[in-house]
Protein backbone atom coordinates (compact mmCIF):
# COMPACT_ATOMS: atom_id res chain seq x y z
CA UNK A 1 0.00 0.00 0.00
CA UNK A 2 1.03 3.57 -0.59
CA UNK A 3 2.22 5.59 2.35
CA UNK A 4 -0.21 8.24 3.61
CA UNK A 5 0.30 11.31 1.41
CA UNK A 6 1.85 14.20 3.28
CA UNK A 7 -0.66 16.99 3.90
CA UNK A 8 -0.51 20.04 1.67
CA UNK A 9 -2.61 23.19 1.72
CA UNK A 10 -3.07 25.11 -1.54
CA UNK A 11 -5.18 28.27 -1.91
CA UNK A 12 -5.66 30.50 -4.93
CA UNK A 13 -7.16 33.98 -4.72
CA UNK A 14 -7.56 36.69 -7.35
CA UNK A 15 -6.99 40.28 -6.25
CA UNK A 16 -7.60 43.55 -8.08
CA UNK A 17 -4.10 44.92 -7.48
CA UNK A 18 -0.55 44.82 -8.84
CA UNK A 19 2.15 42.20 -8.11
CA UNK A 20 4.21 44.94 -6.44
CA UNK A 21 1.42 45.86 -4.02
CA UNK A 22 0.65 42.23 -3.19
CA UNK A 23 4.33 41.45 -2.63
CA UNK A 24 4.70 44.53 -0.42
CA UNK A 25 1.67 43.51 1.63
CA UNK A 26 3.14 40.04 2.17
CA UNK A 27 6.47 41.42 3.41
CA UNK A 28 5.69 44.72 5.17
CA UNK A 29 5.23 44.54 8.94
CA UNK A 30 2.73 47.41 9.28
CA UNK A 31 0.60 46.29 6.34
CA UNK A 32 0.56 42.69 7.54
CA UNK A 33 -1.02 43.77 10.84
CA UNK A 34 -3.93 45.25 8.87
CA UNK A 35 -4.95 41.96 7.25
CA UNK A 36 -3.46 39.33 9.59
CA UNK A 37 -5.70 40.13 12.57
CA UNK A 38 -2.97 42.26 14.17
CA UNK A 39 -0.17 39.74 13.68
CA UNK A 40 2.99 41.06 12.03
CA UNK A 41 5.52 39.54 9.63
CA UNK A 42 9.06 40.52 10.59
CA UNK A 43 12.28 39.80 8.66
CA UNK A 44 15.07 41.57 6.78
CA UNK A 45 14.11 39.19 3.92
CA UNK A 46 17.64 38.09 3.09
CA UNK A 47 17.81 34.44 2.08
CA UNK A 48 18.51 32.42 5.22
CA UNK A 49 17.55 35.28 7.57
CA UNK A 50 15.11 34.67 10.42
CA UNK A 51 11.41 35.13 9.73
CA UNK A 52 8.86 35.73 12.47
CA UNK A 53 5.12 36.06 12.57
CA UNK A 54 4.70 38.15 15.71
CA UNK A 55 1.45 37.16 17.37
CA UNK A 56 -0.56 39.02 19.97
CA UNK A 57 1.13 39.69 23.35
CA UNK A 58 1.20 36.56 25.46
CA UNK A 59 1.42 34.24 22.46
CA UNK A 60 4.64 32.68 21.23
CA UNK A 61 5.66 33.78 17.75
CA UNK A 62 5.77 31.61 14.67
CA UNK A 63 9.41 31.48 13.58
CA UNK A 64 11.23 30.37 10.46
CA UNK A 65 13.79 31.41 7.91
CA UNK A 66 13.59 33.03 4.50
CA UNK A 67 13.86 30.53 1.63
CA UNK A 68 13.01 32.73 -1.36
CA UNK A 69 12.66 36.47 -1.88
CA UNK A 70 12.10 37.34 -5.52
CA UNK A 71 9.99 40.53 -5.72
CA UNK A 72 7.35 40.82 -6.99
CA UNK A 73 6.82 37.19 -7.99
CA UNK A 74 7.89 34.71 -5.35
CA UNK A 75 8.34 34.52 -1.59
CA UNK A 76 8.93 31.49 0.63
CA UNK A 77 9.78 30.84 4.26
CA UNK A 78 9.78 28.01 6.74
CA UNK A 79 6.98 28.15 9.30
CA UNK A 80 7.33 26.80 12.81
CA UNK A 81 4.56 27.70 15.30
CA UNK A 82 5.57 27.78 18.97
CA UNK A 83 2.10 27.90 20.52
CA UNK A 84 -0.29 25.14 21.58
CA UNK A 85 2.50 22.59 21.74
CA UNK A 86 3.21 22.93 18.02
CA UNK A 87 6.87 23.66 18.73
CA UNK A 88 7.27 19.89 19.09
CA UNK A 89 6.49 19.50 15.39
CA UNK A 90 9.17 20.36 12.87
CA UNK A 91 8.83 23.42 10.64
CA UNK A 92 6.69 23.40 7.51
CA UNK A 93 7.09 25.56 4.40
CA UNK A 94 5.02 28.39 2.89
CA UNK A 95 5.46 29.60 -0.68
CA UNK A 96 3.68 32.52 -2.38
CA UNK A 97 3.48 32.77 -6.17
CA UNK A 98 2.25 36.03 -7.68
CA UNK A 99 1.12 36.13 -11.31
CA UNK A 100 -0.09 39.28 -13.07
CA UNK A 101 -3.24 38.95 -15.18
CA UNK A 102 -5.21 41.68 -16.91
CA UNK A 103 -5.91 44.21 -14.15
CA UNK A 104 -5.52 41.66 -11.40
CA UNK A 105 -3.17 39.29 -9.66
CA UNK A 106 -3.42 35.56 -9.05
CA UNK A 107 -1.90 34.72 -5.69
CA UNK A 108 -1.22 31.04 -4.98
CA UNK A 109 -0.24 30.02 -1.47
CA UNK A 110 1.20 26.54 -1.01
CA UNK A 111 1.86 25.39 2.53
CA UNK A 112 3.50 21.96 2.69
CA UNK A 113 6.29 19.82 4.12
CA UNK A 114 4.26 19.12 7.25
CA UNK A 115 5.16 16.11 9.34
CA UNK A 116 2.66 13.23 9.09
CA UNK A 117 -0.33 13.70 11.40
CA UNK A 118 0.50 17.38 11.79
CA UNK A 119 -1.70 19.46 14.11
CA UNK A 120 -0.20 22.60 12.61
CA UNK A 121 -1.65 21.59 9.22
CA UNK A 122 -5.19 21.74 10.66
CA UNK A 123 -4.59 25.19 12.14
CA UNK A 124 -3.10 26.74 9.01
CA UNK A 125 -5.84 25.19 6.82
CA UNK A 126 -8.33 27.08 8.96
CA UNK A 127 -6.24 30.25 9.15
CA UNK A 128 -5.10 30.89 5.56
CA UNK A 129 -8.57 31.35 3.99
CA UNK A 130 -9.25 34.14 6.48
CA UNK A 131 -5.82 35.78 6.15
CA UNK A 132 -6.01 35.75 2.35
CA UNK A 133 -9.66 36.90 2.25
CA UNK A 134 -8.64 39.76 4.52
CA UNK A 135 -5.61 40.60 2.36
CA UNK A 136 -7.87 40.80 -0.69
CA UNK A 137 -10.32 43.06 1.19
CA UNK A 138 -7.49 45.32 2.37
CA UNK A 139 -6.02 45.76 -1.10
CA UNK A 140 -9.40 46.26 -2.79
CA UNK A 141 -11.30 48.26 -0.16
CA UNK A 142 -8.67 49.59 2.27
CA UNK A 143 -10.08 47.51 5.12
CA UNK A 144 -8.89 44.12 6.33
CA UNK A 145 -10.94 41.78 8.52
CA UNK A 146 -10.27 40.40 11.98
CA UNK A 147 -10.66 36.63 12.37
CA UNK A 148 -13.48 35.64 14.73
CA UNK A 149 -11.15 33.40 16.75
CA UNK A 150 -8.99 36.45 17.56
CA UNK A 151 -12.06 38.49 18.49
CA UNK A 152 -13.15 35.71 20.84
CA UNK A 153 -9.68 35.71 22.41
CA UNK A 154 -9.92 39.46 23.00
CA UNK A 155 -13.28 39.33 24.74
CA UNK A 156 -12.51 36.18 26.73
CA UNK B 1 -13.26 11.32 5.41
CA UNK B 2 -14.45 10.60 1.89
CA UNK B 3 -11.83 9.52 -0.63
CA UNK B 4 -13.90 10.67 -3.59
CA UNK B 5 -12.33 13.42 -5.71
CA UNK B 6 -13.31 16.76 -4.19
CA UNK B 7 -12.59 20.46 -4.10
CA UNK B 8 -12.98 22.47 -0.90
CA UNK B 9 -12.69 26.24 -0.50
CA UNK B 10 -13.48 28.74 2.24
CA UNK B 11 -13.74 32.49 1.67
CA UNK B 12 -14.73 35.32 4.00
CA UNK B 13 -16.83 38.13 2.54
CA UNK B 14 -17.80 41.39 4.21
CA UNK B 15 -21.55 41.23 3.62
CA UNK B 16 -24.69 39.68 5.10
CA UNK B 17 -25.79 36.07 4.67
CA UNK B 18 -28.97 37.34 2.98
CA UNK B 19 -27.06 39.33 0.35
CA UNK B 20 -24.60 36.50 -0.26
CA UNK B 21 -27.44 34.00 -0.69
CA UNK B 22 -29.10 36.19 -3.33
CA UNK B 23 -25.76 36.70 -5.07
CA UNK B 24 -25.23 32.94 -5.29
CA UNK B 25 -28.56 32.12 -6.96
CA UNK B 26 -30.16 35.18 -8.60
CA UNK B 27 -29.43 35.86 -12.30
CA UNK B 28 -29.15 39.61 -11.70
CA UNK B 29 -26.00 38.89 -9.66
CA UNK B 30 -24.56 35.70 -11.17
CA UNK B 31 -24.48 37.32 -14.63
CA UNK B 32 -22.07 39.90 -13.20
CA UNK B 33 -19.42 37.65 -11.62
CA UNK B 34 -20.02 34.12 -12.95
CA UNK B 35 -19.09 34.26 -16.64
CA UNK B 36 -22.44 35.83 -17.57
CA UNK B 37 -24.29 32.61 -16.67
CA UNK B 38 -27.57 32.27 -14.83
CA UNK B 39 -29.37 29.52 -12.94
CA UNK B 40 -32.98 28.42 -13.09
CA UNK B 41 -34.70 26.48 -10.33
CA UNK B 42 -37.80 26.60 -8.13
CA UNK B 43 -35.32 26.46 -5.22
CA UNK B 44 -37.07 23.78 -3.19
CA UNK B 45 -35.96 20.28 -2.28
CA UNK B 46 -36.33 17.94 -5.25
CA UNK B 47 -36.59 20.76 -7.80
CA UNK B 48 -34.57 20.70 -11.00
CA UNK B 49 -31.56 23.03 -11.18
CA UNK B 50 -29.95 24.31 -14.37
CA UNK B 51 -27.17 26.66 -15.37
CA UNK B 52 -27.29 28.42 -18.74
CA UNK B 53 -24.49 29.85 -20.86
CA UNK B 54 -24.84 33.43 -22.14
CA UNK B 55 -26.00 32.06 -25.53
CA UNK B 56 -28.86 30.23 -23.79
CA UNK B 57 -27.41 26.73 -24.10
CA UNK B 58 -27.53 24.39 -21.12
CA UNK B 59 -24.21 24.36 -19.23
CA UNK B 60 -24.96 22.22 -16.16
CA UNK B 61 -27.92 20.41 -14.65
CA UNK B 62 -28.93 18.74 -11.41
CA UNK B 63 -31.41 18.69 -8.56
CA UNK B 64 -31.76 20.52 -5.23
CA UNK B 65 -31.03 18.06 -2.40
CA UNK B 66 -31.22 20.41 0.60
CA UNK B 67 -32.10 24.06 0.89
CA UNK B 68 -32.11 26.26 3.96
CA UNK B 69 -32.15 29.89 2.79
CA UNK B 70 -29.20 32.05 3.91
CA UNK B 71 -27.51 29.00 5.45
CA UNK B 72 -27.14 25.89 3.36
CA UNK B 73 -27.68 24.68 -0.20
CA UNK B 74 -26.84 21.21 -1.50
CA UNK B 75 -27.42 20.18 -5.10
CA UNK B 76 -26.34 17.60 -7.63
CA UNK B 77 -24.44 18.93 -10.62
CA UNK B 78 -23.51 17.41 -13.96
CA UNK B 79 -21.65 19.25 -16.66
CA UNK B 80 -23.66 19.29 -19.93
CA UNK B 81 -21.35 20.99 -22.42
CA UNK B 82 -18.10 19.01 -22.29
CA UNK B 83 -18.77 15.33 -23.13
CA UNK B 84 -15.72 14.05 -21.22
CA UNK B 85 -17.04 15.77 -18.09
CA UNK B 86 -20.66 14.74 -18.67
CA UNK B 87 -19.41 11.15 -18.83
CA UNK B 88 -18.14 11.37 -15.23
CA UNK B 89 -21.74 11.70 -14.03
CA UNK B 90 -23.07 13.73 -11.15
CA UNK B 91 -21.17 15.68 -8.56
CA UNK B 92 -22.52 17.24 -5.37
CA UNK B 93 -22.08 20.89 -4.45
CA UNK B 94 -22.53 22.13 -0.89
CA UNK B 95 -22.58 25.81 0.08
CA UNK B 96 -22.59 26.69 3.77
CA UNK B 97 -22.99 30.29 4.89
CA UNK B 98 -22.24 31.48 8.41
CA UNK B 99 -22.56 35.09 9.54
CA UNK B 100 -19.60 36.05 11.74
CA UNK B 101 -19.93 39.68 12.80
CA UNK B 102 -19.71 41.92 9.73
CA UNK B 103 -18.57 39.10 7.47
CA UNK B 104 -19.86 35.78 6.18
CA UNK B 105 -17.83 32.60 6.07
CA UNK B 106 -18.72 30.82 2.83
CA UNK B 107 -17.64 27.19 2.62
CA UNK B 108 -17.91 25.36 -0.69
CA UNK B 109 -17.40 21.64 -1.20
CA UNK B 110 -17.67 20.12 -4.66
CA UNK B 111 -17.21 16.35 -4.85
CA UNK B 112 -17.96 13.51 -7.23
CA UNK B 113 -20.93 11.37 -6.21
CA UNK B 114 -19.81 8.07 -7.67
CA UNK B 115 -16.38 8.27 -9.16
CA UNK B 116 -13.85 6.42 -7.03
CA UNK B 117 -10.63 8.04 -5.87
CA UNK B 118 -8.32 9.12 -8.66
CA UNK B 119 -8.17 11.84 -11.26
CA UNK B 120 -11.44 13.53 -12.10
CA UNK B 121 -11.37 15.95 -15.01
CA UNK B 122 -14.55 17.52 -13.66
CA UNK B 123 -13.01 18.24 -10.24
CA UNK B 124 -9.86 19.49 -11.97
CA UNK B 125 -11.98 21.92 -14.01
CA UNK B 126 -13.98 23.26 -11.07
CA UNK B 127 -10.84 23.50 -8.91
CA UNK B 128 -9.47 26.02 -11.36
CA UNK B 129 -12.78 27.80 -11.84
CA UNK B 130 -14.10 28.26 -8.32
CA UNK B 131 -11.27 30.43 -6.91
CA UNK B 132 -11.76 32.93 -9.76
CA UNK B 133 -15.56 32.94 -9.46
CA UNK B 134 -15.57 33.25 -5.67
CA UNK B 135 -12.86 35.94 -5.74
CA UNK B 136 -15.04 37.84 -8.21
CA UNK B 137 -18.15 37.33 -6.05
CA UNK B 138 -16.28 38.76 -3.04
CA UNK B 139 -15.09 41.77 -5.07
CA UNK B 140 -18.61 42.40 -6.34
CA UNK B 141 -20.14 42.34 -2.87
CA UNK B 142 -17.39 44.39 -1.22
CA UNK B 143 -16.54 46.92 -3.95
CA UNK B 144 -19.50 46.81 -6.34
CA UNK B 145 -17.28 45.60 -9.19
CA UNK B 146 -16.66 41.94 -10.06
CA UNK B 147 -13.31 40.83 -11.52
CA UNK B 148 -12.98 41.76 -15.18
CA UNK B 149 -11.91 38.24 -16.22
CA UNK B 150 -15.06 36.50 -14.92
CA UNK B 151 -17.66 38.88 -16.36
CA UNK B 152 -17.87 37.10 -19.71
CA UNK B 153 -18.02 33.50 -20.86
CA UNK B 154 -14.40 32.49 -21.65
CA UNK B 155 -13.84 32.37 -25.41
CA UNK B 156 -11.81 29.18 -25.38
CA UNK B 157 -14.54 27.22 -23.56
CA UNK B 158 -17.42 26.18 -25.82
Amino acid sequence: MNAQPRPKFVYVVYIVSTPEKVFAALTDEKTSAQYWSGNRVVSDWKIGSPFALKLKPGMHDVVGKVLAFDPPRRLAYTFHPHHDGLEREGPSRVAFEIEPLAGQVRLTVTHDEFPAGSASFKQVSKGWPHVLSSLKSLLETGHGMVAPWYKEAETA
Amino acid sequence: MSDRPRFHYVIYIRTTAEKLWRALIEPEFTKQYWAATWQESEWRKGAAWRVFKPDGELADSGEILEIEPHKRLVLTWRNEFRPELTAEGFSRLTYELEQQGDMVRLSLTHEMLEKPAGKSKFIEAVSSGWPAILSSLKSMLETGAPLEATRRWPEKVQ
